[in-house]
């Protein structure tokens, strides 16, 4: 994984120095809320329901075991003993207190962690593949790009201010696992020939106006992806939308413009760039922040291990999650699996102080010091020997993290929601209890199939309800909450929006509606290997409207 | 940014609401201006005396931040439009969470 230099290292170090004394003026009132507000969201400080949370950087999803175990630390010194991890590949601390916040980020920067990025209007973390670097599928890895950029774009001189927040997704493989085309720009490694480039889409996103990106190259060199992202931020920067913040990210400009117009600004932009403005990316310095990813030199091994499938054979709980919570590996012998985070009950997302510890040992002893944040919310250690997997899965199961639901129906994707979220406008963690319980059974869970629930507590959809196979959505109706289910959405490379089924249901009516719309697919899909999905696009939406409000 | 706060009429009965500014935890204006962490002891204010609570609490930026109405019965419950909000802040979540919320 990347390491600081002296450069990212002194950075942080003043940026924390800064906003220790930000905090003393505010402390001391010599700071308005109003002046420092704009202050803290720079360093990933909010003022939620309860509390101030700390939204802490996890640059494309990964960490050390020293990292994670000094989150860990910050979540037992500072937090109530947890932490929450988050759909952009970050975590959340939701109960610190402002006169310890300059101490929190100073302990981060001990472990080369920070807060910057997190919040404001600016490029915020970039996010990519949890399986990058060990998947098999993929061309090559995407993690040295989302360090380019990020370097690119931290404390960016023209970007500081932007019309609105601005993310970035990177994939290198063709199952989309980063959800590029709902980013403000997606970018997927491509090769032609023997040249390395991207393909880039712009404006997509949810939120109120949920788009699916266009894209507006078919392959940009990877030694002039960075004059071409300028050339993207600055045609938003100068037409993007400053008089209405829900009018103001690249998606509405991108669609107001017209796709065609809008990348003919950016060619425009691009053609205009002075030679001295060309960053122009040497080799040279690709080749330095590749070399940080390289990743572990994982010694051979047989394709099969006896001691795993002894093991499976032995254990009827771990046959169970090795079928659900593995990845194929690029190396034989090896397999990336899945920490999941939704406990049937739980809250989604989050892990206590102790089981951040436990995930950080075994990635020292067994997993090569590597661990990712996905953005569906749970773990992944991506580099395990399969004759190590049963002892893991003992360690994650005393620590309450051997759930096996990897893409299964109870591994949702849930926002804060009301409970925590000073957004919201209903709760979404109870409504995911609710459904996980209906669908506790593993067995049923394992006979439906890969299909994803998404819930977001209100519209700017940090849920990502949009992209669920099944969406649920959280309404205000004259002060009681309802929740207004959506069907089709997907977040891979057929990424689409999903519809609306009909009227919104009310918290208790919506477990039943889900289980409604599961039979319904159990009954037309034509083999138990046909996903959700796929019968939802094959027979269309109507059978499923039918079976929710059947009783209308 | 919060969701829209309901605008309430002079008359009807309020409570002032903020966060303490140092540790960010939620507090209540006491019937003599003070501040207490609990909702149990919020004073009920109405009209002119209302606006001129709201306006001292405006006053001790470094002591609470962001202070507002927030609407109550004239026995000091929470009520309104936003009464599954206000009673959250008041209480907490309503989902068991940390140590509590793990089904181990």
């Amino acid at each position: 994984m990347y390491r600081y230099d002296e450069f990212d290292a002194t950075l942080v170090n003043e940026r924390v120095s800064q906003f220790r004394g930000q905090v003393a003026r505010r402390l001391a009132g010599s700071l308005l809320e109003d002046e420092f507000k704009p202050l803290r969201l720079q360093n990933g400080v909010y003022l939620q329901m309860h509390a101030y949370m700390l939204r802490v950087a996890i640059p494309y999803g990964q960490l050390g075991s020293t990292q994670l175990r000094r989150l860990a630390e910050i979540s037992e010194k500072y937090d109530r003993g947890y932490g929450h991890f988050t759909t952009r590949q970050n975590i959340q601390f939701n109960w610190v207190e402002l006169k310890d916040i300059p101490d929190i980020l100073q302990d981060l920067a001990e472990v080369e962690m920070h807060a910057i990025q997190t919040s404001g209007n600016c490029i915020r973390n970039v996010t990519s593949d949890h399986f990058a670097g060990a998947t098999a599928d993929e061309l090559m890895d995407p993690r040295p790009w989302c360090e380019i950029i990020r370097q690119w774009s931290t404390f960016h001189p023209e970007f500081a201010f932007l019309p609105r927040k601005f993310k970035i997704a990177v994939t290198a493989a063709e199952h989309d696992r980063a959800a590029i085309r709902v980013h403000d720009i997606g970018l997927h490694l491509k090769k032609r020939g023997e040249t390395i480039g991207f393909e880039v889409h712009v404006g997509g996103g949810q939120g109120r106006t949920p788009v699916i990106a266009t894209k507006v190259s078919e392959f940009v060199p990877e030694s002039e992806i960075l004059d071409y992202l300028e050339a993207v931020m600055r045609v938003y920067n100068r037409f993007g939308r400053r008089d209405n913040k829900y009018k103001a990210r690249i998606k509405i400009l991108v669609s107001e413009t017209g796709a065609e117009e809008f990348s003919r600004l950016v060619e425009a932009e691009y053609a205009a760039q002075s030679p001295h403005e060309k960053i122009a990316l040497p080799v040279t310095e690709i080749e330095r922040i590749t070399a940080y990813f390289s990743g572990p030199d994982l010694p051979a091994r047989p394709s099969r291990s006896k001691a795993f499938d002894d093991a499976r054979a032995a254990d009827p709980g771990f046959d169970q999650w090795a079928s659900v919570n593995l990845q194929p590996h690029k190396h034989a012998g090896y397999t990336s699996l899945t920490v999941s985070l939704k406990p049937i009950g739980g809250l989604a997302g989050d892990a206590t102080t102790e089981q951040m510890m436990v995930i950080a040992d075994l990635a020292e002893t067994f997993g090569h010091d590597d661990i990712r944040v996905s953005h569906a919310q749970n773990i992944v250690l991506p580099h395990i020997a399969l004759d190590d997997l049963h002892a893991i899965y003992q360690q994650l199961d005393q620590a309450g993290l051997a759930t096996a639901n990897e893409s299964l129906i109870t591994d949702m994707i849930v926002c804060p929601g009301l409970d925590y979220c000073n957004l919201a406008n209903a709760r979404s963690i109870p409504v995911g209890q609710d459904i996980q319980k209906v669908f506790a059974d593993p067995a049923y869970q394992r006979d439906i199939g890969k299909l994803h629930i998404n819930i977001s507590g209100c519209i700017n959809a940090c849920g990502h309800h949009h992209v669920g196979h099944i969406g649920i959505l959280g309404v205000d109706r004259k002060g009681q909450e309802f929740y207004q289910i959506s069907l089709g959405g997907r977040a891979d490379e057929k990424a689409a929006i999903g519809e609306i089924a009909g009227k919104a249901l009310s918290q208790e009516e919506i477990p039943a509606a889900i289980k409604q719309i599961i039979e319904t697919y159990r009954s037309h899909r034509l083999t138990k290997d046909e996903r959700f999905i796929d019968t939802l696009e094959r027979i269309g939406h109507t059978p499923f409207k039918e079976a929710i409000y059947a009783a209308d | 940014m919060t969701s829209v706060r309901p605008k309430l009429k002079p008359e009807t009965p309020k409570a002032v609401t903020a966060w303490d500014t140092q540790t960010g935890q939620t507090v209540w204006m006491t019937p003599d201006g003070s501040w207490s962490l609990s909702a149990k002891d919020l004073g009920i204010f109405v009209g002119d005396a209302a606006e001129a609570k709201l306006s001292a609490a405006r006053g001790q930026e470094n002591k609470v931040t962001d202070p507002y109405f927030m609407e109550v019965t004239e026995n000091g419950t929470i009520c309104g439009r936003e009464t599954l909000r206000e009673n959250i802040r008041s209480n907490g979540p309503t989902v068991a969470y940390g140590k509590a919320g793990k089904t181990l």
